[in-house]
């Protein structure tokens, strides 16, 4: 493992653009802390920081790799906001390695493209980033605690309670912004998760299943119905697989969830940022 | 069945959404207590690593007869996009209401539609980078489930609860430290108000332990040490307090429950160092034994030693099979063990007694149990070809038939000399003690049909290498096994007759097939590399 690790970091542009880094500053590479050598794998680093032209092409990359689940400006649509990574304290190398890996339990997936192009997104991923958040900070928590509670937690969890049929909101409030949040309340149909698309299952005799889709191929689907079933069918048994355009969540208009309360209720969620 | 609950959808449908948001029903019950003591009673369902508490593997569903078996053909493949050098891909998967809950290698995790082997989702646990026992086998055996918990250890020797809907973690709790040589692979038992794992890592300085765990916290109920302390019984077996402390005595293998007796049967890995005795003279209790634990308490209450102060890596970390079979003319309640040295044994299941020791294997290691209990040893290895430390069989699930009163288990028959070394003891640092040189042309494998009452060869069926694929019987008549060479495999339980065989493209390695029924056919799946499939008959349905 060391040993691969070593040859393969020889071989990388990365280490070339670092050396060029170093060399522009007038140091020696002795004088490069080692963990910032350590290649791929356990680079604490960027070799591309403060590189324009690392970032420009970053941020090419990022428009085709990564903008049609985190957005164009990295905010997130149907993926989480981009921008707040750095605000919440995520590491360089962290990012590096949730772009080489994937996200477990999540459709992001791993990559096996060259170290130096997953670099040159972390510099473009940094360059948008914003500074940490502010947005959560008025309202009324305890109030919005209560909102959750009696409007929320039937479908959504947080910290290990409530239901599974939306997504689990632990973290969503260091993931997404308070734009995209109040959007994914007052109109939560504008933009459903992958994984939280509505369906409705229309059976040989005309019956109506709904859920949630988790997967679909041409001969089968996979829901979550809405009793919380993982349940798989067979399209040959099916009358159709209609995918809806509404979200199962009902839209909490002004009328319904006023300004103030939802304001309260999302500084509850941002108090899910708090490690326990 | 799936559609009577429809017409409460379709009313919902129809509502507001809001209103629907109201009126939603509580989620599905989940697998309960009772559905586990009902083991395969439901034919959907295989809800435990054996398929039940009896440690069998032994499906009632005759769907698949020997007549028909050769037209099984492939459902589905499921791939799994991690694998294990050097090792299998040894998951029993459980299915309920249609969904597959698989583990595989690197602790990876996910559900599966029945149907189609489609994901629900996806779990892989963020390993560290410094795992030691882990690393080297990097498996998992299976999930444990109650409710809507899973259960899975994990090769840093976690124990993990997770939510079946959804693969997220419930709670997470350490079993051992596995910088010292611990780690977890097994499938965790499920009885009761309590989850049962056992420990990996008797190849290092470890010692090891049974543990029941509260399903819904994640807090121990109790742990049984299977080296005891100087002061407790067979305490005595071991020279000194230093070794004894890392004397191994891993838990590994998933073992069997007797609900009326409250009983938990369990076997136990080698000593440690495996290889080199000398500093660790006695018999070592309890390694590479089989024992009974009380399961409110996890107090002991009977052992048996198969393997005295083992040198080979003999682990018992195999399934105990339990029977209720006439022996000598009258009912006993027993508990079958085919064991890694070579014997096929049978015990009373309540008292531990022992009815029959007798080889199953060509063992050159010893021929027969003496009256003591203990077997007469004709060669310790310095005669040269014994079994190699893979042993004449290993953990891959046996089976057992009670119509028939045949055990079936997959034999290994194997030419070593083992060359013990002093290891240098650290934690952390693997101490097997040695080396082994494998006869690798004199090695074969071969599935056999044991007759419990006395433990002779029914048949068996030969496989060119040393084979270590598990073993699944049904009440139609049909065994399913496999070989090294990644075929997998039906045979007729009565004769041994080879009924089918599918290539899968890699060994069938440490694990068993299993089977349920869905949407009214009989489904037998196996785990192979890197896939898992589905088998059952031509679907004969009008399309």
């Amino acid at each position: 493992m060391g040993k691969s690790k070593v040859a393969r970091y020889r071989s990388t542009p990365g280490r070339q653009a670092m050396v060029r880094l170093v060399l522009m500053c007038g140091v020696t590479l002795l004088l490069v802390p080692s963990g910032a050598r350590a290649g791929q794998d356990g680079v604490v680093a960027n070799p591309y920081e403060g590189d324009p032209a690392a970032r420009r092409a970053g941020a090419a990359l990022y428009g085709t790799r990564c903008a049609e689940c985190h957005g164009a400006d990295a905010k997130g649509i149907s993926g989480p906001d981009l921008t707040a990574l750095w605000a919440v304290g995520t590491s360089e190398a962290r990012v590096f390695q949730t772009i080489r890996r994937g996200v477990p339990g999540s459709i992001m997936p791993s990559s096996s493209a060259p170290e130096n192009e997953l670099w040159a997104i972390v510099a473009y991923l940094k360059s948008v980033s914003t500074v940490p958040p502010v947005e959560f900070t008025t309202g009324d928590a305890d109030h919005g605690r209560d909102i959750f509670r009696s409007t929320c937690v039937r479908c959504h969890r947080v910290n290990g309670n409530g239901g599974r049929l939306g997504p689990d909101l632990s973290r969503i409030a260091r993931i997404r912004s308070r734009a995209a949040l109040t959007l994914a309340i007052r109109d939560p149909s504008a933009s459903m998760a992958v994984g939280y698309r509505t369906v409705t299952l229309v059976t040989a005799d005309g019956e109506l299943i709904r859920g949630v889709k988790k997967g679909e191929d041409v001969f089968s689907v996979q829901i979550v119905d809405t009793e919380e079933r993982l349940q798989g069918y067979l399209k040959a048994d099916l009358g159709e697989v209609r995918d809806e355009t509404q979200s199962l969540m009902p839209a909490f208009g002004s009328d319904q969830l006023s300004d103030d309360d939802l304001d309260d209720l999302l500084r509850f969620l941002g108090t899910l940022n708090v490690v326990q | 069945m799936r559609l009577t609950r429809l017409v409460v959808i379709a009313t919902l449908f129809a509502l507001p959404s809001s209103a629907w948001l109201a009126a939603r029903q509580d989620p599905a019950p989940g697998v309960t207590s009772q559905d586990l003591l009902q083991g395969l009673k439901d034919p959907t369902s295989w809800l435990t690593y054996s398929g039940d508490y009896s440690g069998r593997r032994h499906s009632p569903l005759t769907q698949i007869t020997p007549d028909n078996v050769h037209r099984l053909v492939p459902q589905w493949t499921f791939q799994t996009g991690t694998m294990t050098r050097g090792r299998g891909f040894e998951t029993t998967p459980l299915v309920s209401d249609g969904v597959l809950y698989v583990t595989g290698s690197n602790n990876f995790a996910w559900a599966l539609d029945a149907r189609t082997g489609r994901p629900f989702w996806r779990y892989r646990r963020e390993l560290p980078d410094d795992l030691t026992y882990g690393a080297s086998a990097p498996v998992n055996r299976g999930f444990g489930l109650l409710g809507d918990q899973l259960f899975m250890v994990t090769l840093d020797a976690h124990l993990l609860a997770l939510d079946r809907r959804t693969g997220s973690i419930l709670w997470d709790v350490e079993l051992a430290d596995y910088h010292i040589g611990y780690a977890a692979t097994m499938a965790p038992l499920v009885i009761g108000d309590k989850v049962i794992v056992g420990i990996s890592g008797g190849e290092y300085p470890t010692r090891g332990f049974i543990d029941a765990y509260d399903p819904e916290t994640g807090a121990r109920h109790w742990r049984f040490y299977t080296i005891p302390t100087a002061d407790e019984p067979g305490g005595d077996t071991w020279p000194f307090t230093g070794v004894r402390e890392r004397g191994g005595g891993g838990t590994w293998a998933t073992g069997s429950y007797d609900p009326e007796l409250n009983l938990l049967y369990w076997g136990t890995g080698n000593p440690n160092p495996d290889y080199y005795g000398a500093d660790r003279l006695g018999d070592n209790l309890y390694t590479a034994s089989l024992v009974a634990l009380d399961a409110d308490t996890g107090l002991l209450r009977w052992h048996y030693q198969f393997t005295p102060h083992d040198t080979h890596d003999w682990d018992s970390n195999h399934v105990p099979v339990q029977a209720d079979i006439m022996w000598e003319g009258r009912p006993r309640q027993v508990v079958m063990v085919a064991n890694r040295n070579g014997f096929f044994y049978v015990l009373d299941r309540v008292t531990g007694e022992l009815l029959l020791g007798t080889p199953f294997t060509d063992t050159t290691w010893a021929r027969e149990i003496g009256p003591d209990g203990r077997p007469i040893v004709l060669n310790d290895g310095s005669q040269g070809c014994l079994p190699d430390y893979w042993g004449g069989t290993n953990f891959m699930p046996p089976s057992f038939d009670p119509v028939r009163g045949l055990f079936f288990v997959t034999a290994r028959e194997t030419c070593a000399t083992f060359i013990p070394q002093k290891p240098e003891i650290a934690p952390g640092r693997r101490s097997s003690g040695g080396t082994v040189w494998v006869d690798s042309d004199k090695g074969y494998g071969a599935l056999r049909a044991i007759d419990v009452t006395t433990g002779e060869r029914r048949w068996e069926f030969r496989y060119p290498t040393p084979t270590l694929a598990g073993v699944l019987s049904t009440a139609a008549g049909v065994v399913f096994a496999g070989d090294n060479e990644g075929n997998f495999m039906a045979f007729d339980a009565d004769t041994g007759e080879n009924l089918w065989h599918y290539p899968t493209g890699s060994s069938i390695w440490g694990a068993a097939a299993m089977t349920h029924m869905l949407d009214g056919r009989q489904h037998v799946l196996i785990p192979a590399g890197t896939t898992l499939t589905s088998f059952a008959l031509p679907d004969e349905r009008a399309r």
